[in-house]
């Protein structure tokens, strides 16, 4: 490991040594509409064959040997700009602006702009989906969602229609680092995974990484969803906004300060129970059902040097009459750019996450004589300083660290009965994750680049808190039981874990529009969501790793091949992956989950394994625009005590997954477009035989395997249609009616096929296909911007 | 507590949406006929049944196949045997407990088994039940006409207190007009006075959902409602959890399915014919109440 750093720190040196003779230029590339920096935009030194990207806040620097050079920035979807510059003198700083092409599309002029990222750039297991791109898919009840969205890229699943969070590559949905301006999200849905918690209006960009990881990023084994917020418009105010079938939007943007800093507010919420509240009777009466989501941003750049951020989000889901839960999520994020010199740029990142729910019976009038309330909150404070090295066109180094601290309540309740009141509540438990890393993307030639990197993370668990000492179960699969347990004090430590994570990618030219790429990367996690329900419900707990508890580990190595055809319309590209997961948690039989002192005793602990090969070719531009993705896979467990301790299809085991999107921009007034999905059905467990016992028969797996068979294939077709209105209200502005119908061939889509007794006959035995959507499902909704 | 939040949430998933369930023919790999008990007893001094059968493929419809010429004997601590015999010939083994009953209080229980050549045995333990206080009942009305029972009538709440002393469990069975509510759904089980050991409802009186969970039907006036408590095992409790779970396991929030535990042992260890099922014995205490309009409380 030493030798790594050594060789890390080696290349700073020798990168330094040479940068006299040379001069930089550097600066921030903002959209010419709204003054929103743009993350990612290639920026080419013509003469040196050579280039490097803009960062997550805008910021690229070159450094270029002395003389006059062409800069090429180019952008998916912008058009392109080309600075000649002097840079034989001094330093220069240049500021770009780019301009939005979508009316050079629509004339179906083909700009020459060589968008070839695709094939050059060192990312793999990577997709980026334009926001604009998710706004024309077809959504369910037409509310643009970007979970769902990401859903259709290869290698991303579900365990079925309307569930929480997205599966990448065989992973749980715990597994991914949902971020929102750097802040962890811990549930990601409302309404139990119906919709995702991303208000699309207030989303500026978002990038999945499902392998390649790069040493900055650390916390979860699958992937990362780093989803960046608008930060408002820099030139003029704005209102937009929208009635859907289930969220009424609005969003208003402005500067601040002309061309200092700007702001967004952007508000939905749910509105059928404000149409229903006429009509609720008796009981139903004073009933709670609705959900809402805040997100806020606002930017002030103080000075070349200096730009703050600060950015919230805030949402909740409230249902209940009588017996009410509501849950959500809080973060706060507080940033600051700082530029100490055109080579080197620091983004120091401050955040506070909170996820709680809380659940009580007595949510209309408070009982005194019999009720229970109960809550649950994880609550994450950190620390991110993030720095970015430039010394010279082939290297660009990165490296920072993060601190974080975690508290964690899993359970404090209240249970009152015939006027007695007891509490029932688990201790706090807390912890906190340090790591620092150093990471290098080079280029070597024209051909070859690399990205190579390590992180360290140092896990603590520690006091105020009890350690359990678990005994040995009766039989593997079985609770175990407690022997001991043993008080910390505050701070003190309970259990220390620190793992290296190596990261690394490469990129190997083949040619001008085809390369292969190679990664291999290390994760780490040490937070876990207990969840023993197919889908993930919001009542389930995170819980920190512990002495009974060890952090999961990921092994992952992909291998692409990446080619871009006809002047990079089309987009195609293979990868194979393979990934190797260490510490899995599973449960025992009937496991109590909830409010369970003694949960680490109902944990079994195993290895996963996930392989696959992702295909995926998409059009870019054009009239017709869209991609095809096809992932062939498997995902496996081993688990001693279950399954007779073989490997077993994990329940998220999808063996094909085809995702096809096309959209058709007709004319100024028209959009169409179609999503088509088909995937295999999920494993499934059935029972071999059955006994009566008590008038009830009762299922008996005699050989006792796990997951033996499959529930139907899914596939499901949806369609939409945008209109484009000249204006939106009092003849200002644009508006626009979506229409969209959600499984149009109404297929009664399988979510799980169980078996039970017959109703009438609980002797009598019966196997039940479940489908969350057993119909079409039409939706208006109308959009609005001025 | 878990499986009634989660119900909660899939019933208001379904009400918002359009979820929908059909039954569908599936092809399952067939296992291998076992031994099944069902030896439920009590401490009442009536006739006692432990039920013999054969397991059969699951999705075998067919009577169910009866175990016979099996010895059955249950043995108290003392090493009193009684002897429960198959007098029809259907698998259904009685003992008449009218002069004997098996009722020795916080005494241990034994159950043998004989049949084919292999011995089974089992443990159980008579565990103490508290006497039902009272029964009372208020006027109510459901939102939505149920499946079964009337939509407007009487909801029942039992009133009881679990002794001190943490881990007394409880299966609580309701009749009305003296049909006995028998559905996988309506089990109702109590761990002290709550739902589960980590609700810490020792000594309390029973918690609202468990004084409330006689059926779940509503009743009429003149109806009778009986309460039966019965006292079981820590083992029979989670037994039983089980027996729900994996009787209601669909939907979005369904759990892996696995098999019921079982506590009945071959006493070969070494023998390939394991049994299924489960032995407990429970102390029952009841209170049987008729509805009277008047004296029911008014809907709060």
């Amino acid at each position: 490991m030493k030798k790594i750093l050594l060789f890390i720190l080696s290349l700073f040196y020798f990168t330094n040594l040479h940068a006299q003779d040379k001069l930089t230029v550097s600066g921030y590339v903002k959209d010419a509409a709204n003054g929103e920096g743009l993350i990612g935009v290639s920026v080419y030194v013509q003469e040196m064959k050579t280039g490097t990207q803009s960062n997550t806040y805008g910021f690229y620097s070159l450094t270029l040997p002395k003389g006059t050079y062409n800069l090429v920035f180019t952008y998916i979807g912008y058009e392109k700009v080309i600075k000649t510059i002097d840079l034989s003198a001094q330093d220069i700083k240049l500021d770009i602006e780019l301009k939005d092409d979508s009316k050079v599309l629509q004339e179906v002029v083909v700009s020459t702009k060589k968008a070839d990222e695709n094939v050059k750039s060192l990312e793999m297991s990577v997709n980026k989906v334009d926001i604009k791109t998710i706004q024309k898919m077809p959504a369910l009840l037409g509310e643009v969602d970007i979970i769902k969205s990401i859903q259709f890229l290869p290698g991303v699943t579900s365990v079925g229609e309307g569930t929480s969070g997205f599966n990448v590559r065989g992973g749980g949905i715990d597994q991914n680092l949902v971020l929102l301006d750097e802040a962890p999200v811990y549930n990601s849905s409302h309404l139990f995974g119906f919709f995702s918690v991303f208000n699309p209006d207030a989303v500026k960009d978002v990038k999945l990484i499902k392998g390649g990881v790069p040493a900055q990023y650390g916390g979860r084994v699958s992937s990362i969803l780093d989803v960046r917020m608008k930060e408002g418009n820099a030139k003029k105010p704005q209102f937009s906004g929208g009635i859907g079938s289930i969220f009424s939007r609005f969003t208003y943007e402005r500067p601040i300060i002309k061309d200092r800093g700007s702001f967004i507010v952007a508000l939905r919420r749910s509105y059928i129970d404000i149409l229903a509240k006429p009509f609720l009777k008796d009981d139903l009466k004073g009933s709670r059902f609705y959900f809402y989501d805040f997100t806020a941003k606002a930017n002030f750049r103080m000075n070349e040097k200096n730009t703050f951020f600060l950015s919230g989000y805030f949402g909740r889901d409230t249902f209940g009459a009588d017996f009410g839960f509501n849950w959500g999520n809080a973060t706060t994020s507080f940033r600051w750019n700082h530029v100490f010199n055109n080579k080197l740029f620091l983004n120091n990142t401050v955040f506070y996450s909170n996820y709680d729910y809380a659940l009580q019976s007595d949510l209309k009038k408070e009982n005194k004589q019999d009720a229970f309330r109960w809550k649950s909150n994880i609550i994450t404070y950190s620390i991110k300083p993030d720095f970015t090295y430039y010394p010279n066109t082939n290297n660009t180094i990165t490296f920072g660290g993060q601190l974080t601290y975690y508290t964690f309540n899993p359970g404090q309740a209240v249970a009152i009965s015939g006027g007695v009141e007891r509490a029932i509540g688990l201790a706090d438990k807390f912890a906190s994750e340090a790591a620092l890393y150093v990471g290098n993307e080079q280029k070597i030639g024209s051909k070859v680049s690399l990205q190579y990197g390590l992180r360290y993370s140092l896990y603590n668990y520690m006091g105020k808190g009890t350690a359990l000492q678990l005994g040995d179960a009766p039989a593997a699969g079985e609770r175990r039981t407690i022997i001991d347990s043993k008080s910390y004090d505050w701070g003190q430590s309970i259990q220390k874990y620190g793992n290296f994570e190596p990261r690394f990618a490469a990129n190997i030219g083949l040619a001008e529009n085809n390369s292969i790429k190679l990664s291999y990367n290390r994760l780490v996690q040490y937070l876990h969501l207990l969840s023993n329900t197919t889908a993930s419900s919001p009542l389930d707990v995170w819980t920190p790793s512990s002495n009974n508890i060890k952090p999961q580990l990921a092994d992952q190595i992909a291998l692409g091949y990446f080619h871009n055809l006809a002047d990079n319309m089309y987009e195609t590209s293979v990868e194979v992956y393979y990934k190797k997961l260490y510490n899995q948690i599973d449960y025992v039989r009937n496991a109590d989950l909830l409010l369970n002192p003694n949960v680490e005793a109902d944990l079994l602990f195993g290895d996963g394994r996930a392989y696959g090969a992702e295909f995926y070719a998409k059009k870019t531009r054009g009239k017709v625009n869209g991609w095809i993705s096809y992932t062939l896979a498997r995902t496996e467990r081993k688990i001693p005590g279950l399954n007779q301790n073989n490997w077993f299809p994990s329940r998220i085991d999808k063996t094909h997954n085809l995702a096809v999107v096309g959209i058709y921009d007709m004319n100024d007034r028209w959009t169409f477009s179609a999503n088509f999905t088909f995937s295999t059905g999920t494993p499934a467990s059935f029972p071999t035989n059955k006994f009566v016992w008590q008038d009830i028969a009762l299922p008996h797996n005699y050989y006792d395997t796990r997951n033996n068979y499959r529930i139907p294939a899914s596939h499901r077709l949806d369609l939409s249609a945008t209109r484009q209105n000249k204006h939106a209200l009092f003849e200002k502005g644009t508006s626009e009616w979506v229409f969209s119908v959600y499984n149009v061939y109404n297929r009664r889509n399988p979510f799980s096929v169980f078996v039970r007794q017959n109703e009438n006959n609980q002797t009598q035995t019966e196997a039940v296909k479940y489908a969350i959507f057993g119909s079409i499902i039409p939706a208006v909704t109308y959009n609005f911007k001025f | 507590m878990k499986n009634n939040i989660l119900i909660l949430f899939i019933t208001f998933v379904s009400l918002l949406l359009v979820s929908c369930e059909d039954v569908v023919q599936i092809e399952v790999q067939d296992g291998v006929s076992q031994l099944s008990v069902d030896a439920v007893i009590t401490n009442k001094a009536e006739p006692q049944t432990i039920k013999l059968s054969l397991s059969q493929a699951y999705f075998d419809n067919s009577p169910v196949k009866p175990a016979l010429g099996a010895s059955v004997i249950v043995f108290d601590e003392d090493s009193v045997a009684y002897e429960f015999v198959d007098v029809k010939n259907n698998g259904s083994y009685v003992y008449d407990a009218k002069t004997r009953p098996l009722n020795k209080i916080g005494k241990q229980y034994a159950l043998y088994v004989k049949y084919e050549g292999e011995e089974f045995v089992s443990l159980s333990k008579l565990n103490r039940v508290p006497k039902i206080d009272s029964i009372d009942y208020k006027v109510e009305r459901f939102p939505i006409k149920p499946e079964n029972g009337p939509q407007e009538g009487f909801l029942p709440q039992f009133y009881a207190t679990d002794f001190e002393g943490e881990g007394d469990c409880y299966w609580i069975k309701a009749a009305k007009n003296h049909k006995y509510f028998s559905k996988s759904s309506q089990i109702s089980v109590a761990y002290d006075a709550g739902f589960s050991p980590g609700s810490k409802s020792d000594g309390l009186l029973f918690i609202l959902p468990v004084r409330l969970s006689l059926g779940g039907e509503l009743y009429s006036d003149k109806d009778t409602l009986t309460v039966d408590l019965h006292s079981i095992t820590k083992e029979q409790f989670y037994y039983l959890q089980i027996v729900q779970q994996v009787s209601a396991n669909g939907g979005l929030f369904s759990t892996p399915l696995s098999n019921l535990p079982t506590n009945i042992i071959n006493r070969n260890a070494q023998s390939s014919k394991k049994a299924i099922g489960f032995f407990g014995i429970s102390a029952v205490s009841s209170m049987e109440v008729v509805i009277d309009k008047n004296k029911a409380k008014p809907k709060d």
